[in-house]
Order: C-alpha cells, then sequence, then structure tokens
C-alpha cells in the first residue's frame, strides 16, 4: 500500500547517503527554480511594466512599441534591461554577465598561476587547485565565450537586421536566466573534474575524486545547455524570419553570417552531450552507463563531438566582429565579402568533423587517427581564407587609425596566426604523441582565447562603449596601458607554455617537475601582467562611468559596417574617429 | 575573372598545396609506424617478436609496471637500450577508490597512450640513448594527479 513515508525510504532501493541527499537537493533545487520563474514570469511586472509604457507613448501593443522604440535602437546599461525582454535588453544582459563571470575566472586564472610558484604546492593546495582549474576553465568557455557571443549576437543583430518583430524575448529571456542558474550551480559545486567531466572521475563523488557536489556541476552544465538552445532557436529565428525584407541573405552584415554559423553549430553539436550528461546523472543513481568499464570511451567521444565545436564557437563570432571593426579604422570595404561568408561557412563545416583529434591516443584505431588529423588539417583551409581577408583588407587601406579597438584586432589577427600554426602542428600525429595533454595545447589556445576571444571582446566592448554609457567616453591612454599589457602578458605566458609544452610539461598538475620551474616561473610573470591589465580595464571602466556624457551614442559599430547598401552607417562611417569612443 | 578573384584563388590554391602536402606526410608516417601508436589490444595490432612485454596498470595515483615475469616495480621501470619495449596500459580499482581515465606519456621518446578502464591499449618503441627518462600522467585523475610520475631508466 502507498504511503507518503514510503516515498522517502528510497534506502530500501539501494539508494544510500550521498545518493540520497544529491536526490532530496535536486528535487528542492529544481522545485525552487520552478516557483523562481513561476514568479519571474507570472508575478513580476516585466510584461505589466512594457506594457504601461507602451501605453504611455501611445500604443496599444507592447510588441509595437518594442519594434518601433526599442528594437533597433542603441540602447544604455540600466536596471531596465531586467524588466524589458526584447532582444537588445536581452543582449545586455548576456554581456556585462559575461563581463562578470570573465573577472570571477580570470580571477581563478591568476590565482593558479600564482599557486604554482614552487614546484610543490605551496600556497593552494591539490583540492583548492583542482577546483580552481575546472572552475576556469568551465566559467570561462560556458560563461565568458558564449555570454560574449550570444550577448554581441543579441545586442547588435536588430541593428543590423532592421527588426521588424522582436517576438521571442519572454523564451530568450527565460534562456538568460537558465544559462545564469546553470553558471552559478558550477560556481558552487567546487566540482574538480576539468571542463571534461570524464567519468568515472566525474562519478566518484569524493574529495579526492571530482568533488563532493560534482554532480551539481553536471546539473548546471545541462541548464547552461538548455538556455543555449533556446538562445540558438531564438537566433535563427531572429535572422530567418524577422529580419527587415529590405535585407536579403547576401546583404546580411557579415557579423550576422558568423552569428548565424555559431548558432547552427550550437544546435547541431550539443544534443549528444545532453544526452550523455542525462545519462552521468543517471549514473549517480544508478551506475549502468559509464562505470562499467566497457564503455568508458563513449562519454569522451560524445564529450568532444561538442567539445570541438564550442572552441571555434568562441571564434567565428569574433571573426565577424573584426570584419565589423575593419571598415571603420580602415576606411574601405572589407576585401571579400564572399570570401568572408564562405569562409565563416566552410569553417562550420570542417570545425565539426575534426573532434576525435582530442582522443587520438586513445586506441580508437588507425582509421580514426588517420582521418581525423587529415581533417584537421583542411579545417586551417577556411581560416586561412579569413586570416587573408582580413590581411588583404589592411593591405588594401588607405589609411589605418590605430585606435583602440583596432589595437585589439591586430593583436587579435597576430596572435591567431602564432595559435593557428602551433594548432595544426598537433595534427601530426607523432607531435600529436608527444605534446598532447601538455602545455603546448594551453599555450596553443590561450594565444587564441586571449587574442581573439578576449581581445574582439574588449574591443568590440571599447567600440560599443558610449552606446552602454549614454555617451560617456573611455579614458584612452588608460585603453592602451589595458591593451599593451594584455598582450604583452598573453605572449608571455603563452610563449612560456609552449616551450614547456613542446619538452613535455603537463597540464592541469597543481605541482611539477622541478626542472620546469623556469617555464612556470615566466608564465606566472605573464599571468599576473595580463590580471593587472584587466584592473586597468575595470578601473576605466568605472571612472569614465563618472563623467558626464560627452558624445553621441549613434554607433556605426552597432548598425554594421559590411551590409553592401548600408548607407546610414556609411555616413556615420565619414564621421571621423571621436577620441574614447565610437 | 577579374584580378582580385584571381589573386583570391591562387592564395586559396596555395594554402591547398601546402596542407593537403602535409596531410600526405602525416597518412604517410601512420602507415609506416603503427606500432608506435596507441592501439587497443583487441584490434591485435603486431610488435617485434623480440620485444620485452611490460604490463602498465594505472591506478589512482601510481603506476605500477609488471614484467613477464613478474617483477613489478612502481612509478619507475628499466627497459634495455637498443631492445623494443611493448607497453600494455590499462586503469584499475586501487583501495576504496575508483578506476578512472589516465594517460601516460613518456614526452622525449614520442610515448603516449590512455589507461582507460577496461581496455588494453599498446604501443612499442625502441630506446636508443642510455639514461633517464621522465613519464608523467596527463589526462587529469583526480586529487594528486600532479604526483602520478616517475622516471624511466634506459639501461645498456
Amino acid at each position: 500500500m502507498f504511503s507518503f513515508g514510503s516515498l522517502f525510504s528510497l534506502a530500501s532501493i539501494g539508494l544510500t547517503g550521498t545518493n540520497l541527499n544529491l536526490l532530496y537537493i535536486s528535487i528542492i533545487l529544481g522545485i525552487i527554480g520552478i516557483v523562481l520563474f513561476y514568479f519571474y514570469f507570472r508575478i513580476v511586472p516585466a510584461k505589466e511594466y512594457l506594457h504601461e509604457e507602451a501605453e504611455a507613448a501611445g500604443y496599444e501593443r507592447s510588441n509595437e512599441y518594442v519594434r518601433d522604440k526599442l528594437s533597433d535602437k542603441p540602447r544604455e546599461l540600466s536596471w531596465k534591461i531586467f524588466l524589458y525582454d526584447d532582444s537588445k535588453s536581452i543582449g545586455l544582459r548576456y554581456i556585462f554577465t559575461s563581463i562578470l563571470f570573465l573577472c570571477i575566472a580570470g580571477s581563478f586564472g591568476v590565482l593558479m598561476r600564482v599557486s604554482l610558484t614552487e614546484p610543490s604546492p605551496t600556497i593552494i593546495g591539490p583540492a583548492q587547485y583542482n577546483v580552481l582549474m575546472t572552475e576556469h576553465a568551465t566559467l570561462m568557455i560556458y560563461m565568458f565565450v558564449l555570454g560574449a557571443a550570444l550577448g554581441l549576437g543579441f545586442y547588435l543583430l536588430p541593428s543590423h537586421l532592421k527588426l521588424k518583430k522582436d517576438t521571442m524575448g519572454v523564451y530568450t529571456s527565460f534562456a538568460y536566466w537558465i544559462w545564469l542558474a546553470g553558471g552559478l550551480f558550477i560556481l558552487i559545486s567546487r566540482a574538480a573534474l576539468r571542463w571534461y567531466f570524464y567519468p568515472p572521475l566525474s562519478l566518484e563523488l569524493t574529495q579526492v575524486g571530482g568533488g563532493e557536489f560534482a554532480w551539481l556541476a553536471v546539473l548546471g552544465l545541462e541548464l547552461i545547455f538548455i538556455g543555449l538552445m533556446v538562445a540558438s532557436v531564438s537566433i535563427i529565428k531572429i535572422i530567418a524570419f524577422d529580419r527587415s525584407p529590405d535585407i536579403k541573405l547576401n546583404q546580411m552584415s557579415l557579423f550576422t553570417w558568423s552569428i548565424l554559423f555559431t548558432v547552427i553549430m550550437g544546435v547541431t553539436s550539443a544534443p549528444p552531450l545532453m544526452v550523455g550528461l542525462g545519462m552521468l546523472f543517471y549514473d549517480y543513481f544508478n551506475p549502468i552507463f559509464f562505470i562499467t568499464g566497457t564503455n568508458t570511451l563513449l562519454f569522451t567521444i560524445l564529450f568532444w563531438f561538442w567539445g570541438h565545436p564550442i572552441v571555434y564557437m568562441a571564434v567565428i563570432p569574433f571573426f565577424g566582429i573584426i570584419y565589423e571593426i575593419l571598415p571603420k579604422f580602415t576606411g574601405s570595404k572589407v576585401y571579400s565579402y564572399n570570401s568572408g561568408v564562405w569562409g565563416l561557412g566552410l569553417l562550420l563545416i570542417l570545425s565539426e568533423l575534426v573532434w576525435g583529434h582530442h582522443l587520438l591516443n586513445s586506441g580508437l584505431g588507425i582509421e580514426w587517427i588517420t582521418f581525423f588529423t587529415t581533417m584537421s588539417f583542411l579545417v586551417v583551409i577556411p581560416s586561412a581564407i579569413t586570416v587573408f581577408n582580413f590581411i588583404a583588407t589592411l593591405w588594401t587601406a588607405k589609411s589605418i587609425r590605430m585606435t583602440v579597438p583596432m589595437l585589439f584586432v591586430l593583436n587579435g589577427i597576430v596572435d591567431f596566426i602564432i595559435g593557428g600554426i602551433t594548432g595544426v602542428m598537433q595534427s601530426f600525429a607523432p607531435f600529436n604523441e608527444q605534446v598532447h595533454g601538455t602545455y603546448w595545447v594551453t599555450g596553443h589556445f590561450h594565444f587564441i582565447f586571449i587574442g581573439i576571444t578576449m581581445g574582439i571582446s574588449f574591443a568590440a566592448f571599447y567600440m560599443l562603449f558610449p552606446t552602454f554609457t549614454g555617451g560617456r567616453k573611455y579614458n584612452v591612454s588608460l585603453a592602451r596601458w589595458h591593451f599593451g599589457l594584455t598582450a604583452l602578458g598573453s605572449y608571455i605566458m603563452a610563449f612560456a607554455w609552449s616551450v614547456g609544452g613542446f619538452l613535455g610539461m603537463p597540464r592541469a598538475v597543481a605541482g611539477y617537475f622541478g626542472f620546469f620551474q623556469g617555464y612556470q616561473d615566466a608564465s606566472i610573470i605573464g599571468g599576473v601582467i595580463i590580471g593587472i591589465a584587466q584592473v586597468i580595464f575595470l578601473y576605466n571602466i568605472a571612472v569614465s562611468w563618472l563623467k558626464a556624457p560627452s558624445t553621441s551614442t549613434d554607433n556605426a559599430f552597432e548598425q554594421g559596417n559590411t551590409g553592401p547598401t548600408d548607407s546610414h552607417s556609411a555616413e556615420l562611417n565619414k564621421v571621423p574617429a571621436v577620441s574614447g569612443g565610437k | 575573372m577579374n584580378d582580385k578573384t584571381r589573386k583570391e584563388l591562387i592564395w586559396i590554391a596555395g594554402v591547398l598545396v601546402v596542407l593537403i602536402g602535409a596531410a600526405i606526410g602525416n597518412v604517410i608516417y601512420i602507415s609506416m609506424h603503427n606500432d608506435n601508436l596507441a592501439q587497443n589490444v583487441d584490434a591485435h595490432p603486431t610488435y617485434p617478436s623480440n620485444a620485452t612485454i611490460i604490463r602498465v596498470d594505472a591506478t589512482q595515483w601510481s603506476w605500477a609496471f609488471i614484467y613477464a615475469n613478474g617483477t613489478e616495480s612502481v612509478d619507475t621501470f628499466n627497459v634495455t637500450v637498443g631492445k623494443p619495449v611493448v607497453l600494455v596500459v590499462t586503469s584499475i580499482k586501487g583501495a576504496e577508490q575508483f578506476a578512472v581515465i589516465h594517460d601516460l606519456s613518456i614526452p622525449k621518446l614520442d610515448v603516449q597512450l590512455y589507461a582507460i578502464p577496461g581496455q588494453n591499449n599498446s604501443l612499442s618503441f625502441t630506446p636508443t640513448v642510455v639514461g633517464s627518462y621522465y613519464f608523467e600522467c596527463v589526462e587529469y585523475c583526480g586529487l594528486d594527479h600532479y604526483e602520478m610520475r616517475g622516471m624511466m631508466n634506459v639501461v645498456a
């Protein structure tokens, strides 16, 4: 006979201790989440607030108000962005949340560097180091990279596409909140899994394994994926159905294309890992999938099917931003619009076919190694087309203005070339055998992530700064210091890693052989310099925001520079660059 | 075809030649050095018949090297110079712990193979210079992952 008591005596079916607590906490978290969402979407007056504003402006429907008054207009940062559910407000939410998580994860990164001053762990023990390593990687990838890419997409697309509708706001808002909840789950989970989440380690819920609350990180990651899916579908809908009929496909800005390819990559490659994470979570209760041994590698395969595309999602939107920034400061069009679109499109297709190169030494077969190393060489073709397109644009330019965003762009291109070459070298099977799992790989992707992902995000942020702040200018000399120190620090750090890794210095370790200390110390200096640079950036934002507005919020970058028929932005481009903005 | 398109095509052709050349070189290497790449034992890779076979059991957090005659050493092992060595690597459960994924790497000898629970991976290599070579676990495997390292001695 069913009784309420028997529902909670789950110990009888083998659920005890940690598993039981896990189940209770999951249920409680689930209920709290549902209640919060209910409040947010029903009782919190987001819709009413917007409706009142619309009525005050003489509109009967808030949708039309959003379209005419909000949709493609510049927006500044204020608390209203949490109440409005239009694309631009949600874009701002994503952008500023991603900056917050960049600071959190970045400070974790600096802490990790500092803890490696001695070959044996001193300041920070291995348990804390492993947590910092996991959080740095996971939060950077899922909160900073995805936040910046989606945020810039939601913020810039309505103006680039002259949106005629903006009707997915509630869903996109849901996507934002669930993405944020996922990030917070990962932050508080103190998981020590590395961002791979490989079982059986992630099933080892102890201090010495994946961390006692590693399951919370698994839940958090699943939430982030749900958020990503909803946001991606929303962006695809904006681009495919909501754009102005005046804008044909071949007139869309290159940034629009890059975001379209990014979200297509998201929806096509994340589902296997979403299923994998579900199986992993089920294993906490009833270990049948990954712990029995015969199919341990299955999770790694599901993971890397997503794990490689995500690192391309961290560069493709920022290539789009580079295409948008170049015309502004070179005074000429992008060298080849078609090459730009085809380069990014091919990158989308080929980058989904190379993920197996993360598993070359796992014993998956010679055929596996042959196919994925060959594809890894071919994926360089679209990257090279894109970089040559940047270089050709700069080459044919009449004059190049060295503004702060332009410095970030030029540095990003150089970083991408270095990181790209150190990356493609790993496609050689014997070389991969030597450097896989060493700091060589860390150096390779930090060249690209700091140069392209972070650097171009900063470039976009500086471009949009007057808009975000209602017409304030940033301090140019501080911004130049920010740029210079970030670039210098990243070169020192990533170069020291690359050389050390070439000699076999393993990554993801809390201690190391004494003879590697020189490379570690050099990278500590680089890492600390990068940290100082970001403090300068935050200080610059703070003091500039306190000044009085002194420029207009109209922005060529926001209107789109690469749409061939965009006369509005062409006029804006003729305006000489204002120091400290636009 | 205008001048601009021609320049673009020349660049793309140049990139294609370099990359496809590199890819072909890589495929040739793979086909000639099969035995130096990590393979599942179930796929029956072929190795030199005079090779020393060493069984490697990875646990959290040490490496055990077991020779055919039953001698076992932890976190260090000896091989003979000029004689091929076959490593057969797997991951086993330590006391109170899990069998998790490890990755054995000897960077200076270009040796790397994953230790996977329930799977035996193998490769062969021939040390040619007498000396000590460091090896390490390069797949994160829990708390003391960084201590999962040691020295291989190549003796005459």
